[in-house]
Protein backbone atom coordinates (compact mmCIF):
# COMPACT_ATOMS: atom_id res chain seq x y z
CA UNK A 1 0.00 0.00 0.00
CA UNK A 2 1.33 3.63 -0.83
CA UNK A 3 2.26 5.93 1.55
CA UNK A 4 -0.91 7.88 3.15
CA UNK A 5 -0.50 11.50 2.35
CA UNK A 6 -0.63 13.78 5.87
CA UNK A 7 -4.65 15.00 5.39
CA UNK A 8 -5.34 11.34 5.55
CA UNK A 9 -4.31 10.88 9.03
CA UNK A 10 -6.32 14.06 9.86
CA UNK A 11 -9.22 13.44 8.56
CA UNK A 12 -9.70 9.86 9.62
CA UNK A 13 -9.23 11.47 13.08
CA UNK A 14 -11.48 14.09 13.08
CA UNK A 15 -14.22 13.93 9.74
CA UNK A 16 -14.66 10.22 10.54
CA UNK A 17 -13.28 8.88 14.07
CA UNK A 18 -14.54 11.60 16.15
CA UNK A 19 -17.01 12.99 13.87
CA UNK A 20 -18.87 9.30 14.10
CA UNK A 21 -18.38 9.55 17.87
CA UNK A 22 -20.30 13.40 18.01
CA UNK A 23 -22.85 12.09 16.04
CA UNK A 24 -23.73 8.57 17.57
CA UNK A 25 -23.08 6.80 14.48
CA UNK A 26 -21.23 3.47 15.96
CA UNK A 27 -20.18 2.22 12.10
CA UNK A 28 -18.65 5.03 11.20
CA UNK A 29 -16.62 4.84 14.45
CA UNK A 30 -15.85 1.07 14.53
CA UNK A 31 -15.08 1.64 10.33
CA UNK A 32 -11.92 3.34 11.49
CA UNK A 33 -10.59 0.27 13.49
CA UNK A 34 -9.55 -3.03 12.03
CA UNK A 35 -10.77 -5.85 13.16
CA UNK A 36 -8.12 -6.89 15.74
CA UNK A 37 -7.75 -3.16 17.43
CA UNK A 38 -6.87 -2.45 20.66
CA UNK A 39 -8.11 0.64 22.76
CA UNK A 40 -6.15 1.05 25.66
CA UNK A 41 -7.16 3.95 28.22
CA UNK A 42 -3.90 4.78 29.84
CA UNK A 43 -4.87 6.58 32.80
CA UNK A 44 -6.02 4.09 34.13
CA UNK A 45 -5.22 1.15 32.21
CA UNK A 46 -8.33 -0.08 31.20
CA UNK A 47 -8.19 -1.92 27.84
CA UNK A 48 -10.94 -2.71 25.33
CA UNK A 49 -9.96 -5.84 22.58
CA UNK A 50 -11.41 -6.22 19.44
CA UNK A 51 -13.08 -3.90 17.05
CA UNK A 52 -16.81 -5.60 17.34
CA UNK A 53 -16.12 -7.04 20.84
CA UNK A 54 -15.04 -4.49 23.28
CA UNK A 55 -14.32 -1.64 21.37
CA UNK A 56 -18.20 -1.76 20.44
CA UNK A 57 -19.35 -2.78 23.91
CA UNK A 58 -17.18 0.52 25.05
CA UNK A 59 -18.82 3.03 22.78
CA UNK A 60 -22.07 1.34 23.30
CA UNK A 61 -21.61 2.53 27.22
CA UNK A 62 -20.34 5.86 26.11
CA UNK A 63 -23.23 6.41 23.97
CA UNK A 64 -25.63 5.35 26.17
CA UNK A 65 -24.22 7.61 29.34
CA UNK A 66 -24.68 10.77 26.90
CA UNK A 67 -26.69 13.39 26.17
CA UNK A 68 -24.36 15.13 24.10
CA UNK A 69 -20.33 14.75 23.22
CA UNK A 70 -18.28 16.89 21.78
CA UNK A 71 -14.48 16.59 20.69
CA UNK A 72 -12.45 19.79 19.45
CA UNK A 73 -9.86 22.09 19.72
CA UNK A 74 -7.52 19.54 18.08
CA UNK A 75 -3.64 19.85 17.78
CA UNK A 76 -1.86 17.02 15.57
CA UNK A 77 1.15 15.44 15.81
CA UNK A 78 1.00 13.19 12.35
CA UNK A 79 3.59 11.32 11.24
CA UNK A 80 3.62 9.66 7.94
CA UNK A 81 6.42 7.34 8.29
CA UNK A 82 5.20 5.60 11.37
CA UNK A 83 2.00 5.69 10.15
CA UNK A 84 0.78 7.64 13.34
CA UNK A 85 -1.31 10.71 14.62
CA UNK A 86 -1.00 11.58 18.54
CA UNK A 87 -3.80 14.53 18.77
CA UNK A 88 -4.60 16.53 21.71
CA UNK A 89 -8.02 18.02 22.04
CA UNK A 90 -11.33 19.49 24.26
CA UNK A 91 -14.16 16.72 25.26
CA UNK A 92 -17.33 18.08 26.31
CA UNK A 93 -19.63 15.36 27.30
CA UNK A 94 -23.57 15.74 29.05
CA UNK A 95 -24.53 13.02 31.21
CA UNK A 96 -28.09 11.79 30.60
CA UNK A 97 -30.45 13.40 32.99
CA UNK A 98 -27.66 15.96 33.90
CA UNK A 99 -27.82 19.82 32.87
CA UNK A 100 -24.11 20.86 32.86
CA UNK A 101 -21.49 19.61 30.87
CA UNK A 102 -18.16 17.83 32.30
CA UNK A 103 -15.16 19.42 30.07
CA UNK A 104 -12.16 17.51 29.60
CA UNK A 105 -8.68 17.94 28.00
CA UNK A 106 -7.66 14.56 26.67
CA UNK A 107 -4.82 13.06 24.11
CA UNK A 108 -4.93 10.50 22.13
CA UNK A 109 -2.60 8.24 20.26
CA UNK A 110 -3.79 6.40 16.92
CA UNK A 111 -1.17 4.04 15.55
CA UNK A 112 -2.49 2.88 11.90
CA UNK A 113 -1.78 -0.18 9.19
CA UNK A 114 -3.33 0.20 5.84
CA UNK A 115 -5.14 3.46 6.29
CA UNK A 116 -7.22 2.02 9.64
CA UNK A 117 -6.58 1.91 13.42
CA UNK A 118 -4.67 -1.23 15.59
CA UNK A 119 -3.59 0.69 18.03
CA UNK A 120 -5.01 3.62 20.55
CA UNK A 121 -4.06 4.76 23.47
CA UNK A 122 -6.12 7.53 25.17
CA UNK A 123 -5.10 9.69 28.14
CA UNK A 124 -7.83 11.50 30.19
CA UNK A 125 -7.56 14.17 32.09
CA UNK A 126 -10.22 13.37 34.74
CA UNK A 127 -12.27 10.07 35.55
CA UNK A 128 -12.46 7.52 32.52
CA UNK A 129 -15.49 7.78 30.79
CA UNK A 130 -14.54 4.71 28.48
CA UNK A 131 -15.57 1.80 31.21
CA UNK B 1 -0.53 28.62 18.20
CA UNK B 2 1.41 27.28 14.75
CA UNK B 3 5.38 27.70 15.59
CA UNK B 4 8.11 27.76 12.68
CA UNK B 5 10.57 25.61 13.23
CA UNK B 6 13.55 24.28 10.44
CA UNK B 7 14.12 21.51 12.82
CA UNK B 8 14.57 18.28 10.66
CA UNK B 9 13.32 14.59 11.75
CA UNK B 10 16.16 13.50 13.48
CA UNK B 11 17.14 17.30 15.05
CA UNK B 12 13.96 17.59 16.52
CA UNK B 13 14.44 13.19 18.08
CA UNK B 14 17.70 15.01 19.23
CA UNK B 15 15.58 18.08 20.64
CA UNK B 16 13.35 16.02 22.70
CA UNK B 17 15.21 12.24 23.30
CA UNK B 18 18.69 12.75 23.98
CA UNK B 19 19.17 17.16 24.62
CA UNK B 20 16.08 16.93 26.87
CA UNK B 21 14.99 13.10 28.30
CA UNK B 22 19.03 12.39 28.49
CA UNK B 23 19.84 15.09 30.79
CA UNK B 24 16.68 15.22 32.90
CA UNK B 25 18.25 11.63 33.49
CA UNK B 26 21.43 12.73 34.69
CA UNK B 27 20.10 15.86 36.63
CA UNK B 28 21.65 18.15 34.46
CA UNK B 29 19.40 20.91 34.94
CA UNK B 30 21.21 23.72 32.82
CA UNK B 31 21.13 21.02 29.92
CA UNK B 32 18.04 20.20 30.64
CA UNK B 33 17.08 24.09 30.70
CA UNK B 34 18.79 25.49 27.34
CA UNK B 35 16.22 23.33 25.68
CA UNK B 36 13.54 26.12 26.61
CA UNK B 37 12.72 29.59 25.76
CA UNK B 38 12.54 31.67 28.19
CA UNK B 39 8.80 32.28 27.88
CA UNK B 40 8.10 28.56 27.17
CA UNK B 41 5.53 27.06 29.19
CA UNK B 42 5.31 23.14 30.47
CA UNK B 43 1.51 21.92 31.15
CA UNK B 44 0.93 18.67 32.69
CA UNK B 45 -2.62 18.06 31.20
CA UNK B 46 -3.91 15.43 33.32
CA UNK B 47 -3.43 17.21 36.20
CA UNK B 48 -4.31 20.78 34.88
CA UNK B 49 -0.77 22.45 36.30
CA UNK B 50 0.59 24.90 34.09
CA UNK B 51 4.76 26.05 34.68
CA UNK B 52 4.89 29.24 32.69
CA UNK B 53 8.61 30.81 32.10
CA UNK B 54 11.73 29.26 32.58
CA UNK B 55 12.49 30.30 36.21
CA UNK B 56 9.43 28.27 37.26
CA UNK B 57 9.93 25.72 35.32
CA UNK B 58 13.80 26.28 36.93
CA UNK B 59 12.29 25.56 40.08
CA UNK B 60 9.78 22.75 39.04
CA UNK B 61 13.18 21.20 38.10
CA UNK B 62 15.23 21.61 40.89
CA UNK B 63 12.41 19.94 43.52
CA UNK B 64 11.77 16.70 40.77
CA UNK B 65 15.40 16.35 40.47
CA UNK B 66 15.83 16.83 44.31
CA UNK B 67 12.92 14.48 45.04
CA UNK B 68 14.02 11.37 43.32
CA UNK B 69 17.34 9.57 43.52
CA UNK B 70 16.94 8.17 40.22
CA UNK B 71 15.15 9.12 37.30
CA UNK B 72 14.72 7.06 34.10
CA UNK B 73 13.12 7.87 30.52
CA UNK B 74 13.37 4.86 28.34
CA UNK B 75 11.48 3.24 25.68
CA UNK B 76 10.55 5.92 23.83
CA UNK B 77 8.03 5.37 20.87
CA UNK B 78 7.95 8.80 19.08
CA UNK B 79 5.73 10.58 16.39
CA UNK B 80 7.43 13.62 14.73
CA UNK B 81 5.55 16.22 12.52
CA UNK B 82 8.53 17.66 10.83
CA UNK B 83 6.69 19.91 8.70
CA UNK B 84 4.75 21.57 12.11
CA UNK B 85 7.83 21.50 14.56
CA UNK B 86 6.08 19.20 16.51
CA UNK B 87 7.01 15.86 18.30
CA UNK B 88 5.19 13.73 20.42
CA UNK B 89 6.92 10.44 22.63
CA UNK B 90 5.38 7.81 24.93
CA UNK B 91 7.68 6.57 26.89
CA UNK B 92 8.42 4.49 30.53
CA UNK B 93 9.03 6.78 33.47
CA UNK B 94 10.91 5.13 36.44
CA UNK B 95 11.23 6.92 39.53
CA UNK B 96 13.37 5.92 42.77
CA UNK B 97 12.88 8.42 46.04
CA UNK B 98 15.42 8.37 48.78
CA UNK B 99 14.05 5.33 50.30
CA UNK B 100 13.90 3.00 48.22
CA UNK B 101 10.82 3.13 46.58
CA UNK B 102 9.86 3.01 43.03
CA UNK B 103 7.76 5.51 40.93
CA UNK B 104 6.60 3.54 37.43
CA UNK B 105 4.75 5.82 35.09
CA UNK B 106 3.28 4.98 31.33
CA UNK B 107 3.40 8.88 30.32
CA UNK B 108 3.33 10.61 26.72
CA UNK B 109 4.80 14.00 26.09
CA UNK B 110 3.94 16.46 23.25
CA UNK B 111 5.94 19.46 22.39
CA UNK B 112 5.52 22.52 20.15
CA UNK B 113 8.92 23.68 18.68
CA UNK B 114 9.58 27.39 17.66
CA UNK B 115 13.25 27.77 16.42
CA UNK B 116 15.39 25.14 17.93
CA UNK B 117 13.60 25.24 21.10
CA UNK B 118 10.73 23.97 23.18
CA UNK B 119 8.06 26.94 23.34
CA UNK B 120 5.31 24.28 24.75
CA UNK B 121 5.78 21.17 26.23
CA UNK B 122 2.63 18.90 27.38
CA UNK B 123 2.57 16.03 29.59
CA UNK B 124 -0.12 12.93 29.65
CA UNK B 125 0.81 10.61 32.92
CA UNK B 126 -0.94 7.62 33.78
CA UNK B 127 -0.55 8.37 37.38
CA UNK B 128 -0.09 10.66 39.82
CA UNK B 129 2.14 13.98 39.07
CA UNK B 130 5.57 14.54 40.41
CA UNK B 131 5.85 17.59 38.74
CA UNK B 132 4.57 20.05 41.26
Amino acid sequence: MAALPYEYYVDIVTKRYFHGVDHYDMEMVLDCFHDDAVLTEVTSMTVHKGRNAGIRTMFEGLFDAHSRIWHGNFVHTADIEAEAICSQFSVEVTPKGADQALRYENCNRFYLRDGKFTRVFVYMSGENLLK
Amino acid sequence: MQYQSALNREQLTELAIHSYFGNVDKKNLDQVLDCFHDNAMITVQTAFTTHAGKEEIRRMFIDFMGAYKTIIHKDFTCTVDESNGRITACFTAELEDDDGNWTTLQNTNFWRIRGDRFQEVYIYMSGENPLV
